[in-house]
């Protein structure tokens, strides 16, 4: 009995997942107030982050990830 | 336990529908719902017969911030033609609400529904959102955002209802 | 129970479906899933300053400015721009190895000479540079859905000068839970450093006369110049492809994962760095110029997550990257943002960086063995491993301003990528720590 409801369950998240790719994740519109929040933003020490970026693309052999790295030799 | 696996299951095929034929659905009975904080009505039917600016707002969305201006100044306007200004806040923490009240004094009615019950009902698409409610108790107009632009048609909508 | 339980697993699934899904469509800085809530966006020009003080342990030192500006004209037009200022000073190593004996090396303008004492890691101690950078950005819906992007970067140093152009596109779904982006990047490089760009794997030329020294010396110039090449390739293409998704995983959770593709063509060689050949002793008989692939095709995976707890925000993110020069690396970093008050918060971070040593990285040549096409002694594409240890404390005014202090512990560990040692490098060490101290201030208004 409960086995076929979880078997019953799986195959409709299942296809629900495959229809509508990411809906299941994610929060309603009125739940972003954490998310919304300015230390929740994905780019919140931007001026940090870019100051970090532009040592490790000097020093080490490997940079970039956040966003485009051109500009700039930064040798040595 | 199982029931509500499937209940959920049922609510999210339904939600799904819903989203999809929102456009269509322009006439339909705005849900009703309890209101607290606000003399005028004990719920939203009671006020059947006046035209309802229904808006959903929280503390922490910033166009939400720039419609209370533009939303005391509608109320004030139009008060004597009959529009009642009703405002739900989403705060799931009452008191943040309060703090925003008072930097942000409202002149219209407000009401909370910490739990997004009312929110849910009207499955809000973005914040804030609005609703205007005609005098049968139809949602004639269901919007979501709010810019200088968007006020201007919202108010056209108003008054094309007030004074048909 | 039950439920939690299934709850579970459905998110791993959705979790999964999304992984599958990011890896066809995927997102940067420029987007932000979490718009409706800009409270600051109040139509005025908000600013960001910093001022960042870095210095090596007798190595290099520099100082670097950023003023960064940004206006929203209202619903969602953003202009932000950056002007970058920094200077360089101080010593970098040059990728020769140390000896029991003291060593003297040509400066790579040729006009001068430097000492290393013995059992030293040779540092070329000539390095000073100013560099300028400017950016503007400009991003803008074009839909309730659809936001586009476009910028134009230029940075000027002594010797190299860059121009880049960019272009990106953001669409958001599912109620803004998603957002995917993808983006375009092209920048131009032209170098000119001086001295010139040495003849790849050339002996660098010593002069041994005692007392003439620099324009005088006539033989000494000669080859010298012999050393440098006349025409050939001074610029540096790149053309950069981001794919990025972000996606709101719960009330406290939010994450994004990107791809980045970079393709780089042209003068890809440190004109400044050389390989030690040694004999079995372990002797250096000379130095020549390093020499890399005139191409390079970079892979990066990133991974960010942010997490609100009661109070605290962590941020969680890790970045795999590899290219076809074959430095694979890890970096993950991870940082937590306590508030204090209501206006103060402190943030204490912590990074960790491994990678692996390029395919032509050698830490000397050894005289029996013919010299290989591409050769560089560079530590920094050696095997090598950081780590970073940083805390910043924030203050928020009352005016809206708010002003910040950062420090961070910088260490390099280069290790041995599997070369054996020979004679007196057996002695000597050839994989010298770097350590750096970081002081930075920020202010904003």
């Amino acid at each position: 009995m409960k086995k076929r409801y979880i078997i019953q369950y799986a195959f409709i998240s299942l296809s629900l997942i495959y229809l509508n790719g990411c809906t299941m994740l994610g929060v309603q519109p009125w739940e972003r107030d954490l998310i919304s929040k300015e230390s929740m933003s994905l780019s919140v020490d931007d001026l940090d982050a870019s100051l970090d970026d532009h040592i490790y693309f000097s020093k080490e052999g490997t940079s970039g990830g956040r966003g485009f790295s051109a500009g700039g030799c930064g040798c040595n | 336990m199982l029931k509500t696996i499937q209940k959920n299951i049922y609510f999210y095929l339904t939600a799904c529908l819903l989203i999809g034929y929102a456009n269509l659905a322009n006439a339909v009975l705005a849900p009703d719902f309890a209101l607290n904080n606000t003399p005028i009505a004990k719920q939203l039917s009671d006020l059947k017969g006046r035209v309802v600016y229904l808006d959903f707002w929280a503390s922490w969305c910033g166009p939400c911030r720039k419609s209370f201006p533009w939303m005391n100044n509608l109320q004030t306007k139009y008060k004597k033609d009959g529009l009642v200004v009703l405002a739900i806040n989403l705060d799931k923490e009452v008191h943040l609400a309060q703090a925003f009240l008072r930097d942000n004094p409202a002149l219209f009615e407000i009401s909370y529904d910490p739990e997004g019950n009312v929110a849910l009902a009207y499955q809000l698409k973005g914040m804030p959102s609005s609703y205007i409610i005609n005098q049968t108790g139809e949602i004639a107009y269901s919007h979501a955002g709010f810019t200088p632009k968007k006020a201007q048609q919202y108010e056209q909508e108003i008054t094309t209802l007030l004074f048909q | 129970m039950q439920l939690a339980k299934f709850k579970n697993i459905n998110a791993l699934l959705a979790t999964a479906t999304c992984s599958l899904f990011s890896n066809t469509v995927l997102a940067t800085p420029l987007m932000n899933a979490s718009d409706n809530s800009d409270i600051h966006n109040d139509n005025s020009w908000k600013i960001d300053t910093a001022l960042m003080y870095y210095a090596e342990t007798d190595r290099v030192s520099a100082l670097e400015g950023i003023i960064a500006a940004k206006k929203d004209f209202g619903e969602e037009h953003i202009l932000s721009g950056k002007l970058v200022f920094d200077t360089l000073t101080g010593a970098s190593a040059s990728g020769a190895v140390p000896q029991k004996t003291p060593q003297t090396y040509t400066r790579p303008s040729g006009k001068a000479q430097y000492r290393t004492p013995s059992n030293t890691t040779p540092l070329d101690d000539t390095f000073r540079d100013t560099r300028l950078q400017f950016n503007v950005q400009w991003s803008q819906p074009i839909s309730e859905q659809d936001k586009i992007s476009t910028g134009i970067q230029l940075s000027r140093e002594y010797d190299y000068q860059s121009i880049a152009v960019n272009g990106g596109y953001t669409r958001e779904l599912n109620q803004k839970n998603t957002a995917i982006f993808t983006g375009l990047s092209f920048a131009f490089d032209t170098l000119a450093p001086e001295g010139g760009r040495p003849v790849p794997l050339s002996a660098m030329v010593v002069d041994n006369t005692e007392g003439i020294s620099g324009d005088n010396n006539i033989s000494f110039k000669d080859a010298f110049e012999a050393t440098r090449q006349q025409g050939g390739e001074n610029t540096r293409n790149t053309v950069d492809l981001m794919f990025g998704v972000t996606q709101v995983i719960n009330r406290r959770w939010i994450m994004q994962l990107n791809y980045g593709y970079s393709q780089v063509d042209g003068y890809l060689t440190d004109p400044f760095k050389v390989v030690s050949v040694v004999n079995d002793q372990g002797d250096a008989l000379n130095q020549l110029h390093e020499n890399r692939p005139s191409e390079r095709t970079k892979h990066n995976i990133y991974w960010q997550n942010k997490a609100h707890f009661d109070e605290a925000v962590f941020d969680l993110s890790y970045r795999y990257s590899f290219d076809d020069w074959k430095i694979s690396s890890h970096a993950i970093e991870s940082k937590l943002r306590w508030p204090l008050t209501s206006s103060t918060y402190i943030q204490p971070s912590i990074r960790y960086y491994q990678q692996d040593a390029a395919e032509f990285y050698t830490p000397f040549i050894t005289d029996d063995q013919p010299i290989p096409e591409y050769a560089s002694a560079d530590y920094r594409i050696g095997k090598l491993t950081t780590m970073t240890f940083g805390a910043k404390y924030l203050q928020e005014l009352e005016n809206n301003h708010s002003w910040g202090v950062r420090m961070e512990y910088y260490i390099q560990t280069p290790k041995n990528a599997g070369f054996e040692a020979v004679g007196q490098l057996q002695d000597l060490e050839l994989y010298e720590e770097v350590k750096a101290f970081v002081v930075q201030f920020n202010y904003s208004f």
